[in-house]
């Protein structure tokens, strides 16, 4: 019999922590996720199948790493980690006078333990969870805290850049905790990278939105996490009375990766978009669960998913509305679309709607198609050469994340990477 | 010069009911040169657009016998960007809109599909053009920069189809009901356009069921097409005979057999 997680990593965990001059209260949370660990299984997705990637099996977690490209995001408020540092940080003096928080978890930890006590994995992602969530906590290496106080409104958008680190032998396990409190509005953006090469490595990531009553969060994330790279990712929110909290999501991975996208809409009227697009390329496997849950009455949850799948690689796509008993007056509708570019090519679209209330409307929209023929032939008829054709109906397929991005310049990225990795696709 | 030549062309569409393949063209002839403006008319459903669908290259027309000759080379083998490439052009009846690709940027692409990969359109130079083909067309920047065709009205993607025309200037373009559906100021921008391009390196195949548009570009030829073949040809006073006395009388006084849709 294998040994038990706590028993193995207990030691390492503790000196972890210690040498990261942790507080001794999240040391005590480390090690209570590690007994839950053993106790807890990974969590099921509908026709998405990867327990042999392994995900559950800790590697190393502290190394150094040494990163010489400078990917500092361009923007006047952002933070740029790579492995487990933080490079370099800015935040506008207006914004930190009025209390706003954008620091790396680990300051967070010493600094703000009162806020981390009360929202670091209490109100959406628990590490008791699940398995995976688990091990976030307790093997956790690097991450963010972004703190906008109530009444208080960004309106530049705050940027983080995440370099996950293959030159090492490394995983990288790491959280992102946002609270918007009441009344407040941020727009977040970040980019998710690989650099390096020479290991293969584990990404576990958890990222916690927490929007209070009447508070605006728009959320954008740009992944391309290489294929010696394989993860969990989980970002997920709630809501308090007449929030808005949206989602946009680039999914441009090139190894194996499952999603776990969604919100808890839990204060009355409150609504979510949550919107992903994805590519799949060569054999890599990507399966995204985005689930919204209506828990308060009046609340809107809209799930859109456009996917596009090449070569020998497998896309699937859940969507999970769910509305609970005494929601009324509530919505949940959801599309997911997928294109298959190649015979070899699997892909799913499961729409999935539990409702358990009557006065509500709900809807969905699920289909695996190919390339529109009309749209083709009419690039086609003014010279354009097939590939760049479908290039160019795909972008127009997955244009409903592309022109949610706010910051023009990160769209532009955003088009190129989707340019770059349908170009590696066709091949 | 260059010559564009449709030779006894039979073409058929498979009735996705049916499942049975249709005769839709049974014969066509027809020869133009640049410099030439050629006219088509003929009454709903004789195969107009299947005509010009068949030249570009749609695969859902499939041609069982006959030629299309460009430069006196047969294009039939040729998939549709390569026909596009070697210089035609359909402003189609009914344009696909393309929502996340602005339509500078499709322009841009089509150009450049057209030059070495070294001797890509230099961004001013584009510009540049850009903004005079625009302003034969009474066009701003601001439809210029949204998607391609997506919202836009029948009109404005009519007007759309003529500044590619302009932008990508081919040698011989096929203009299908270009008209309709365009106001009448419209119509005086689009022909405006349309003449903009004329000269010894341009030709143009316009159908049209409105003779009010020949007098605006006023053509070389006017031929007329029933039932699948041209059954007369002439200059542009045929049109005119045609907008007073109707397809019946042309039927009649050629004695064709053939059933007009709006006949009980
Ligand atoms: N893709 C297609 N599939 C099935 N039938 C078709 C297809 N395209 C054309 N047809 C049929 O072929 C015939 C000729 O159609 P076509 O569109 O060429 O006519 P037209 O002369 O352009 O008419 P209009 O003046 O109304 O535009 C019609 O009966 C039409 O229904
Ligand atoms: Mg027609």
């Amino acid at each position: 019999m294998r040994a038990n997680l706590i028993d193995k990593y207990k030691d390492e965990v503790t000196s972890f922590s210690e040498s990261k001059n942790e507080p001794d209260w999240y040391k005590q949370v480390r090690l209570d996720s590690l007994a839950k660990a053993d106790e807890l299984s990974l969590p099921k997705y509908e026709k998405i199948n990867y327990r042999s990637w392994r995900l559950d099996r800790p590697g190393v977690i502290n190394a150094d790493s040494e990163i010489k490209n400078d990917n500092k995001p361009q923007a006047d408020n952002y933070i740029y980690q790579a492995g487990n540092q933080t490079l370099s940080s800015s935040l506008d003096e207006e914004l930190s006078d009025k209390g706003v928080i954008l620091t790396d978890i680990f300051s967070a930890m010493n600094d703000y333990p009162e806020l981390m006590k009360k929202y670091f994995m209490t109100k959406v992602t628990k590490a008791e969870d699940n398995k995976l969530t688990a091990l976030n906590a307790a093997f956790l290496n690097s991450g963010i805290f972004l703190y906008v106080p109530r009444g208080v409104h960004i309106n530049k958008s705050i940027q983080a850049m995440f370099v996950q680190d293959n030159s090492v032998d490394c995983d990288f396990v790491h959280h992102v905790l946002i609270v918007a409190e009441a009344d407040s509005e941020v727009t977040y953006l970040e980019n998710l990278v690989s650099t390096g090469s020479g290991y293969k490595n584990k990404a576990n990531i958890v990222v916690e939105v927490i929007a209070a009553d009447d508070s605006r969060v728009h959320f954008s994330a740009l992944d391309q996490l290489s294929k010696d790279t394989t993860t969990y990712l989980s970002r997920r929110g709630c809501t308090g009375n007449n929030t808005r909290l949206d989602w946009a999501i680039g999914f441009m991975n090139d190894g194996d990766v499952i999603g776990d996208f969604g919100t808890d809409l839990l204060g009355e009227g409150s609504h979510t978009e949550a919107k992903v697009v994805a590519i799949t390329t060569g054999d890599q496997v990507q399966g995204i669960d985005t689930k919204v849950t209506n828990y308060g009455q009046h609340t809107i949850g809209h799930i859109l998913q456009h996917g596009v799948i090449l070569q020998k690689s497998t896309l699937t796509f859940n969507g999970v509305g769910h509305i609970v008993k005494g929601a009324r007056g509530s919505d949940a509708q959801q599309e997911s679309r997928v294109l298959m570019l190649s015979r070899k090519a699997r892909g799913d679209a499961n729409p999935i709607l539990l409702i358990d209330e009557n006065d509500v409307t709900a809807g969905h929209a699920a289909s695996v198609g190919r390339v529109n023929e009309d749209q083709m032939y009419y690039l086609m008829s003014r010279g354009i050469d097939e590939k760049t054709a479908q290039r160019l109906v795909i972008r127009g397929f997955l244009s409903s994340v592309i022109s949610e991005i706010p910051e023009k310049d990160v769209r532009a990225s955003l088009t190129q990477m989707i340019e770059r990795k349908l170009i590696n696709g066709q091949q | 010069m260059s010559t564009l030549e449709i030779k006894d062309l039979h073409v058929s569409v498979t009735d996705d009911e049916k499942g049975e393949g249709q005769e839709i063209l049974k014969g066509v002839n027809l020869s133009m040169s640049t410099g030439e403006v050629h006219a088509i008319m003929g009454p709903n459903g004789t195969g107009k657009s299947t005509l010009s669908q068949a030249i570009m290259g749609n695969s859902a027309y499939k041609v069982t016998q006959g030629d299309v000759l460009l430069d006196g080379k047969s294009i039939l083998d040729l998939p549709v960007d390569e026909r596009a490439r070697l210089g035609l052009f359909l402003a189609m009846q009914y344009p696909a809109e393309i929502p996340g690709v602005t339509n500078v940027e499709f322009m841009r692409a089509a150009i450049n599909a057209r030059r070495d990969e070294d001797k890509q359109i230099p961004v001013m130079e584009f510009i540049k053009k850009l903004e005079a083909k625009q302003k034969i067309l009474d066009m701003t920047d601001e439809m210029s920069e949204r998607y391609l065709n997506e919202g836009f009205s029948g009109g404005e993607k009519k007007r759309n189809e003529i500044l590619q025309l302009l932008m990508i200037e081919p040698k011989f373009a096929i203009l299908d009901e270009i008209d309709s559906g365009l106001d009448i100021d419209a119509l005086k921008v689009v022909s405006r356009g349309v003449n903009s391009m004329r000269g010894d390196n341009f030709g143009s195949l316009i159908i049209t069921h409105y003779q009010r548009l020949l007098n605006y570009i006023v053509p070389d030829q006017v031929h007329v097409m029933m039932d699948g073949r041209i059954v007369k040809s002439g200059g542009p006073d045929l049109a005119k005979k045609l907008e007073d006395e109707g397809y019946a009388g042309l039927r009649d006084d050629l004695h064709l057999d053939v059933k007009l849709t709006d006949e009980i």
